[in-house]
C-alpha cells in the first residue's frame, strides 16, 4: 500500500514539474478563426448559449482556442458520472457539484416518498470537482466527495472527431482514495469512445479497468480489480435541454457484492449559459470509478434501489 | 513543443498504468484480533482455533480437545486431528449437513455454528461468545471457498 501510495503522489508530483511547463506557447497552436466564443458549433443564437458573462466571451475570443466554442452535443464534462470527451481548454477551468440523496425512492409509499420531498429532505452524499486544462486536448482533475474520497484523474485526447474519422478517443487515468487519500487506493485506466451525431446527440463507449475495486482484500475475494465498459448518450430534446442516460456493466472481475448490478444513470438538465443543470436518478449514489465498479445499490429481496440527485457544473471559460 | 506536451502527457498515462497495478486492502484490517490470519488451514488452527485472540474470544481447543476429556460435540480441533475431523465428516448436531464442505461455506455446519444460524443444534461458538469477528468468519468462509485445502 505504502508504495502504491508513493507511486501516485510520484505521478501528481510528475504532473506539476513537467506537464505545466512544456504546454505550447501560443504560437504553435493551430490558428483557428474563434470570432465569437459566444457562437455554439451549430450557429443557434439562443440567449442561453452566451456565456456567463462578458469577460468570458472577451477572454475566450482573445484565446484563439477552439475548446472555448461551445459543442452543443458536449455542453458538459460528465453524464451523470461518466466522462465524456469535452476537452478543458488550455489553462481554463471548471467546477461540478454533484448531490446524491441517501433516501431509496422506492422506500415507502408516495405519501412517505412526497414528505420527503423525493429524497431532498434526506442527507446526500455532495461531491466537489474541479477540472483544469493544461495544454490543449489535457486537463486534470480532482474531486473530493463527504465520504472523504478524493479522486485524481487526467484525460488526454488522442484522436478527435474530424475530417473522415467517425469517433474521438480520449485516454482516461485515475487513481482514489479514501479517508482523504490516505487509505485504500483505487488506481484506473480507461478509453473515452465518443461520437457526436449532427447537434443532436453524443454518445459514449467507455471500457474502465479500476484496481482494487473490492473492499476487502484480494486473498478473500475471487477478483481484485473490475473491468467495466461504460456505455451512454446524451440526447438534445431541446436547444439548451438534455437526456442523459448511463450504464456501466461489469464484464469481468470484481463484481460487487452478491445482488449488487451494474450501474444505471439516467437524467434531464438544461444548459444555461456557462451553467449546465442536471437533475438524476440512479441505482446507487456512486459518482467516483472504484464505487461505479463496485455497482448499484439493491435492496433485500433484489430489485434496484434508486435515488435521485443533481449535478451543477459551470464553465470558466 | 506540442509533440513534447503530448509525448510527456501518454508518458505520464503509462507511469499511471504501472502504478495502477496491485493496489490492496490490509487483510489485517479485516482480522481484527488476530491480525496475522490468513485463508489458510494452518493459520485458521494457529490463530482461531488452537489461541484465544486479544478481543477475548476462547480457543476452541479449550473444549474441543481430547487431553483431558472427551471432545465437546465429537469435534477435536487440536493438533493434526483437526483436518480430518473436519473436512468431508457429518456433524453430529445434523448429521445431514458436513462440518466443512469444501467450495460451500453456506453448506458448512462449521460456518452455521460461528454465525449463529437458526439451523443449528445447540449454541453458537464459541460457546456463550465472544463470537468471531465478521472479519475472521470472513477468513474461514474464504478458506472453505477456496475449497478447504489442507495447507
Amino acid at each position: 500500500m505504502t508504495l502504491h501510495r508513493r507511486m501516485v503522489w510520484t505521478a501528481a508530483l510528475l504532473a506539476a514539474t513537467i506537464l505545466i511547463p512544456s504546454t505550447a506557447p501560443a504560437s504553435d497552436r493551430p490558428a483557428k478563426a474563434a470570432p465569437a466564443a459566444a457562437t455554439p458549433k451549430d450557429g443557434s443564437a439562443d440567449a442561453d448559449t452566451a456565456p456567463a458573462d462578458a469577460n468570458a466571451t472577451t477572454t475566450a475570443a482573445a484565446d484563439d482556442d477552439e475548446d472555448t466554442i461551445l459543442d452543443p452535443t458536449q455542453p458538459d464534462f460528465t453524464l451523470v458520472s461518466l466522462p465524456t470527451a469535452l476537452r478543458v481548454p488550455r489553462h481554463r477551468s471548471a467546477f461540478r457539484v454533484t448531490h446524491r440523496f441517501n433516501r431509496p425512492l422506492g422506500a415507502g409509499d408516495v405519501g412517505d416518498l412526497a414528505s420527503d420531498f423525493f429524497g431532498f429532505d434526506t442527507g446526500a452524499q455532495i461531491g466537489l470537482e474541479y477540472r483544469y486544462g493544461l495544454m490543449r486536448g489535457t486537463q486534470v482533475g480532482f474531486y473530493r466527495t463527504s465520504d472523504r474520497t478524493i479522486q485524481f484523474s487526467l484525460e488526454h485526447d488522442l484522436l478527435r472527431q474530424q475530417g473522415g474519422r467517425p469517433f474521438g478517443l480520449t485516454a482516461l487515468a485515475f487513481a482514489e482514495g479514501t479517508n482523504n487519500f490516505r487509505d485504500s487506493y483505487s488506481p484506473g485506466l480507461g478509453l473515452i469512445v465518443s461520437r457526436t451525431l449532427a447537434d443532436a446527440a453524443a454518445l459514449y463507449v467507455e471500457p474502465i479497468w479500476v484496481n482494487n475495486s473490492s473492499p476487502l482484500p484480494k486473498a478473500l475475494v475471487d477478483a481484485n480489480s473490475t473491468f467495466m465498459v461504460g456505455v451512454g448518450g446524451r440526447f438534445r430534446v431541446r436547444p439548451t435541454v438534455y437526456l442523459v442516460a448511463e450504464v456501466t456493466p461489469r464484464v469481468s472481475g470484481y463484481k460487487g457484492d452478491r445482488g449488487s448490478t451494474g450501474l444505471i444513470a439516467f437524467g434531464l438538465e438544461k444548459r444555461a449559459g456557462g451553467h449546465l443543470f442536471q437533475v438524476n436518478v440512479a441505482d446507487g449514489v456512486s459518482t467516483t470509478f472504484a464505487n461505479i465498479a463496485r455497482g448499484g445499490d439493491t435492496a433485500g429481496d433484489g430489485a434496484r434501489n434508486w435515488y435521485i440527485g443533481f449535478n451543477i457544473s459551470r464553465k470558466f471559460f | 513543443m506540442v509533440w513534447r506536451g503530448r509525448a510527456l502527457t501518454l508518458g505520464l498515462l503509462a507511469a499511471a498504468a504501472l502504478a495502477a497495478g496491485g493496489c490492496d486492502e490490509r487483510l489485517s484490517d479485516v482480522t481484527g484480533p488476530t491480525p496475522n490470519l490468513q485463508p489458510t488451514f494452518s493459520s485458521i488452527q494457529r490463530d482461531v482455533f488452537a489461541a484465544t485472540d486479544s478481543a477475548g474470544r476462547p480457543a476452541c481447543t479449550n473444549c474441543h480437545t481430547n487431553q483431558g476429556r472427551n471432545p465437546a460435540g465429537g469435534l477435536n480441533l487440536l493438533g493434526d486431528a483437526a483436518y480430518a475431523q473436519l473436512v468431508n465428516v457429518p456433524s453430529r448436531g445434523r448429521p445431514d449437513v458436513l462440518r466443512v464442505k469444501p467450495g460451500d461455506p453456506d453448506g458448512s455446519y462449521l460456518v452455521h455454528k460461528v454465525e449463529g444460524r437458526s439451523d443449528i443444534v445447540g449454541a453458537r461458538m464459541p460457546l456463550r461468545g465472544p463470537y468471531l469477528t465478521a472479519g475472521q468468519i470472513l477468513v474461514l468462509r474464504r478458506w472453505i471457498a477456496l475449497g478447504a485445502p489442507n495447507n
